[in-house]
């Protein structure tokens, strides 16, 4: 690890005003990705702003139809969360289903979607369920937030302070872990609400992406088989020598296919 | 033939009884390499080659040696200065056709040339860990980049990349067992021929614990302290001296708990004959503690064997001939049991369990521009028995047979042990016949076709696959082995001194049940020591490897207790009043029908000193067993659940059913990991290595194998008084063959290479399909 200063936040605007002072800062939230790249000399920051535990950026709660999550929550508690529980369950489910026992009493939400790893879960939910993600500044739509590997619409100095889902009338999440690392090789977070539904697909590709003749065919029948036919685009897909493009283009599929039969749809 | 002998020798040994040690090490009081600490003491960090295969054109170290902490760097001519040039390698003394083996020189740091990413280019000795990683940073090399080659077979090609200057053609020796023209002829009259090229994968052991050491240098000696992981003080010390060409006697090692071995750790490495040149020459203790990336990029990696088997039949099916063309990927640099024991250890067991007349093979050791291989638990034992049980699958299936039906077919029968096999190797005893019985049966083997159409309903593949094997444990380096056995007068305790050492093996209790049983006391009472620093080094004694502690310390456990008896009744005599001959001794205690005193062992120590040294030589004893897995694959995603797992085993006596047990839950699982995701990958073109971190590098979890449904089926080895066979790798030995020949058999392959990957079989099924 390189040598750095630590500063323990003790509000989201001083965290803001030192993320926007010294160019090389860096948030700790959980630290999950932070801690093992600076362990691994990949990272060098300057600063590094530790924001778990305020105050400000906890919070579950469910308004107008509309499920708020506070950034630095972990992982665990969305897994437990009986509010989470109740109005989306396929957000608890996944998050169940992130890393292990160590990673879920650590990580964060907030942190998962402001680092925007390709095979990262999170990113499936906020995009499926067509979240919005509040920052310090301002809020903005999954569909806008996510711009590929590692890249958000996040501007210097903005950091994500909640995570707003809609709550739909259904919805499943289907993954398939990475064989070492546990990650998604493919995830599919499918989201309903009647005739409109979202398909997300995390892991396959380098960044997540909705595979949208898919939810074309499901809007017009909530149902395994409507996918049957169709094919992702391998030539988009990630390779690596746990799997070829083509398999994860397959996996981004069943996946989809298997979530959707979780929604009843066989 | 009574091969069912069930004697009592053990009241403790059938029941279950936890290891004494478990307490103590799973509540952090374990004391490994990293925990050993001394004041004034300096941290070393190894500066590494970022490529595969380069000159070393120049090393600027001034600003590295500026930088803060910084006390001093090594380089190649430190290691060119003291000498410490040729890491230990045991080879065989000639190879094929007389030919004496090249050896490549190892120094401690690279002099001139780097062979593969991770060899050790600089030492930075600094004040602190991370003033020492930081100084790393600012050295300077410039390299002449040399085309690298990761490939064993493109290795051996004429024009390939040649590592080393005095080995010509990438290899180091090229060897042979057997007889080449009654192979051949044999294999040009069969009925049938089948060939078959395996790759048994280069995978590493990532133990637990890092390595790690720390290195003292003792002026007023002029000899060394040191502490590493290792799988025993002697083999250590013997290392140390060839690397160094110091005596042994400059070597004290002490160790206490080692987080896992696997053969990883029977190495001493180049980063601890480098410490010790700055340990000398800054006269202050040198410690390192590697990280994981170092672990798998310079451990000593396992496996790496591409094997063609060429088996002839008969009309009947029965094996004619099995010709082995070998050959064996050792990295940059020859290891210390790298290449001899793939060598021996094959050629141990060349026949499998077969009745084979004419056996053949050929070695070819290969160096390639990467890291390098050792031991990896079984040592070549898995690896020939892989190769066998794949080209004997492969001949069921061209003969449209059982697998079953053709091993039994070919097994040695049972009358015809001792049974001495085309290689010259005699083995004790083995009765697979009656042993595959047992586990088919308890496989339901020939109702497997209902299972199969009951999982084709569910839309999965259903796949049953077996394994036959035997292997050779038990011999040593070493000409015996020595156990010293005392009783402590003052708490009437028993003490034994051991040469072999624990990586967790549970030798504390299993020797304390072997000691206790004896002498009739609780096996509590008995205390083990395991190389102590000073008494190891002056007894005789192997390392903990090839299975072969029980067999040998273990049983000389049980000598040196009975010796102990005998010479606690001399002592007795004298007190009971009687010649030693009337003496009787029962559950520590001395007494005579001539005589109406008693009197303990604990009484006797108390006045008298009581301490003998028992001993014992021992061949190779042949544990052998059949597996039986059966798999389903899911052909949406490639991925293959184990339905079931069977395994019969005869490992001779067994002292601790929970040790056994939990060395075989180990090694099945340690071999799944190879079949279904372990794999040393290295980038083809740049000699990197992809497989660099356990993101890529796939481990094994508990939970990904069903409970092992275990049996045993017992001919005690008439080798040693105990009738002990290992066992510490067995279970590796059978569970690849077992594992591949399921999924193999699920899919309708005759074979597929390791690792069984998820997106592997996937790509198989889809090629099927088209």
């Amino acid at each position: 690890m390189h040598t750095f200063s630590y500063v323990k936040a003790k509000s989201v605007k001083e965290a803001g005003d030192l993320l926007a002072q010294h160019v090389d800062a860096k948030l700790l939230s959980g630290g999950m990705t932070l801690i093992p790249t600076m362990k691994a000399r990949l990272a060098q920051s300057s600063h590094v702003i530790d924001i778990a535990g305020l105050s400000e950026l906890a919070g579950i709660e469910v308004k107008d139809g509309k499920l708020s999550i506070g950034a630095a929550t972990k992982h665990v508690d969305v897994s437990r969360s009986a509010v989470v529980k109740k109005a989306i369950p396929a957000l608890a489910y996944l998050a169940g289903l992130i890393g292990d026992p160590q990673v879920r009493n650590r990580g964060t939400i907030g942190g998962s979607l402001a680092n925007n790893d390709p095979a990262a879960d999170y990113p499936s939910a906020a995009l499926a369920l067509n979240a919005t993600i509040v920052t310090n500044k301002r809020e903005i739509e999954a569909d806008d937030y996510f711009q590929g590997l590692f890249q958000t619409a996040l501007d210097a100095g903005e950091m994500i302070v909640k995570v707003v889902f809609p709550v739909p009338a259904k919805a499943a999440y289907e993954k398939f872990p990475h064989p070492a690392s546990g990650y998604a090789m493919a995830g599919a977070f499918v989201a309903q609400n009647g005739k409109d539904v979202r398909v997300a697909i995390t892991g396959a590709g380098p960044g997540v992406f909705r595979w949208k003749e898919a939810e074309a065919a499901l809007g017009k029948k909530l149902a395994a088989a409507s996918v049957e036919g169709l094919n992702v685009d391998a030539s988009n897909m990630n390779e690596d020598m746990h799997g070829t493009k083509e398999y994860r283009a397959n996996l981004a599929k069943v996946m989809t296919k298997r979530a959707v039969a979780k929604l009843g749809g066989k | 033939m009574d091969t069912h002998e069930h004697h009592q020798l053990f009241n403790v040994g059938g029941a279950k009884v936890s290891r004494f040690e478990d307490i103590r090490l799973i509540t952090g009081a374990g004391k490994y390499a990293s925990d050993w600490n001394q004041p004034n003491q300096l941290h070393a960090c190894f500066l590494r080659a970022d490529r595969a295969h380069a000159r070393i054109v120049s090393l600027n170290l001034d600003a590295a040696k500026r930088a803060k902490s910084v006390v001093s760097i090594y380089t190649g001519e430190d290691a060119q200065a003291a000498g410490y040039l040729r890491a230990p390698s045991f080879l065989p003394a000639t190879g094929k056709g007389g030919k004496k083996p090249n050896v490549p020189q190892r120094p401690c740091l690279a002099i001139g040339k780097v062979c593969f990413v991770g060899d050790p280019v600089a030492m930075v000795v600094a004040e602190s860990h991370l003033a020492a990683q930081d100084a790393c940073e600012l050295i300077e090399v410039v390299y002449e980049d040399l085309p690298a080659v990761v490939d064993p077979e493109e290795a051996l090609k004429p024009g390939a990349p040649q590592l080393h200057d005095d080995v010509p053609g990438n290899c180091p020796m090229e060897a042979e067992s057997g007889n080449e023209a009654a192979t051949m002829q044999a294999i040009a009259n069969a009925a049938h021929v089948v060939k078959l090229t395996v790759d048994c994968t280069r995978v590493t052991a990532s133990p637990m614990e890092p390595r790690a050491a720390l290195i003292e240098y003792k002026s007023e000696t002029d000899s060394y302290v040191v502490h590493t992981p290792s799988q025993g003080v002697n083999m250590t010390r013997k290392q140390f001296g060839i690397y160094t060409q110091l005596p042994e006697e400059k070597f004290r090692v002490e160790i206490q708990d080692i987080g896992g071995g696997f053969g990883q750790r029977s190495t001493v490495y180049p980063e601890y004959v480098s410490m010790m040149i700055a340990a000398k020459a800054l006269n202050r203790p040198i410690k390192w503690v590697s990280t994981r990336t170092e672990s798998f990029l310079t451990d000593t990696h396992g496996r790496g064997n591409l094997i063609t088997c060429t088996l002839a039949l008969d009309n009947d099916a029965r094996f004619t001939a099995l010709r082995v063309d070998w050959i064996t990927d050792q990295g940059a640099y020859l290891s210390p049991t790298g290449p001899a024991g793939h060598i021996r250890n094959a050629t141990s067991c060349l026949n499998g369990v077969y009745k084979i007349p004419a056996l053949y093979a050929d070695f070819k050791v290969v160096l390639t521009n990467t890291g390098w291989v050792a031991a990896y638990r079984g040592a070549g034992r898995p690896d020939i028995a892989y190769a066998i049980e794949r080209v004997v699958d492969a001949a069921a299936m061209e003969l449209k047979m059982d697998p079953a039906d053709l091993r039994r077919r070919n097994y040695v029968p049972l009358t015809e042990y001792p049974y001495k096999s085309a290689t010259g190797n005699t083995i004790e005893i083995a009765d697979l016949p009656g042993l595959s019985a047992k586990a088919l049966n308890l496989a339901d083997w020939s109702g497997f076709a209902v299972r199969k159409a009951a999982s084709a309903k569910k839309g999965k593949l259903r796949g049953i696959g077996m394994s036959t094997v035997i292997e050779p444990t038990g011999a040593g380096q070493y000409p015996r082995d020595e156990i010293d056995i005392s009783v402590d007068g003052a708490s009437g305790d028993i003490i034994v001194h051991t040469v072999s050492q624990s990586q967790g093996q549970g030798h504390v209790t299993s020797f304390a049940m072997v000691v206790g049983n004896a002498l009739g006391i609780p096996a509590e009472r008995v205390k083990i020591i395991q190389g102590d620093p000073e008494r190891a080094p002056k007894m005789v004694g192997n390392h903990s490897g090839g299975s072969r502690t029980m067999v040998g310390a273990g049983t000389v456990c049980h000598i040196a207790a009975n010796k102990l008896i005998d010479a606690g009744k001399s002592l007795a005599a004298e007190d009971l009043g009687v010649e030693p001959s009337q003496v009787n001794y029962c559950k520590g205690e001395f007494s005579s029908p001539h005589s109406k005193k008693k009197i303990t062992l604990a009484q006797l120590a108390s006045s008298k000193k009581l301490a003998v040294t028992g001993e014992g030589t021992f061949t190779s004893t042949y544990p052998n067993g059949c597996h039986i897995a059966e798999v389903e694959v899911d052909p949406d995603t490639g991925v293959t659940d184990i339905v079931s797992y069977m395994s019969v085993d005869d490992c001779g006596h067994v002292v601790s059913h929970t040790i056994v047990e939990g060395q075989m839950h180990g090694a099945v699982l340690q071999g799944y990991g190879q079949v279904f995701g372990e794999h040393i990958v290295y980038d083809k073109d740049s000699g990197q290595m992809i497989t660099g971190s356990f993101m890529d590098y796939v481990m094994p979890r508990a939970g990904q194998l069903p409970d092992i449904h275990m049996e045993e089926y017992t001919i005690y080895s008439k080798l040693g008084p105990l009738g002990i066979k290992g066992m510490g790798e067995s279970g590796c030995t059978a569970s690849l063959p077992a594992l591949v020949a399921a999924v193999t058999n699920a899919i309708g392959v005759k074979h597929l290479d390791m690792p069984l990957t998820p997106s592997k079989v996937w790509k198989t099924l889809q090629a099927n399909k088209a």
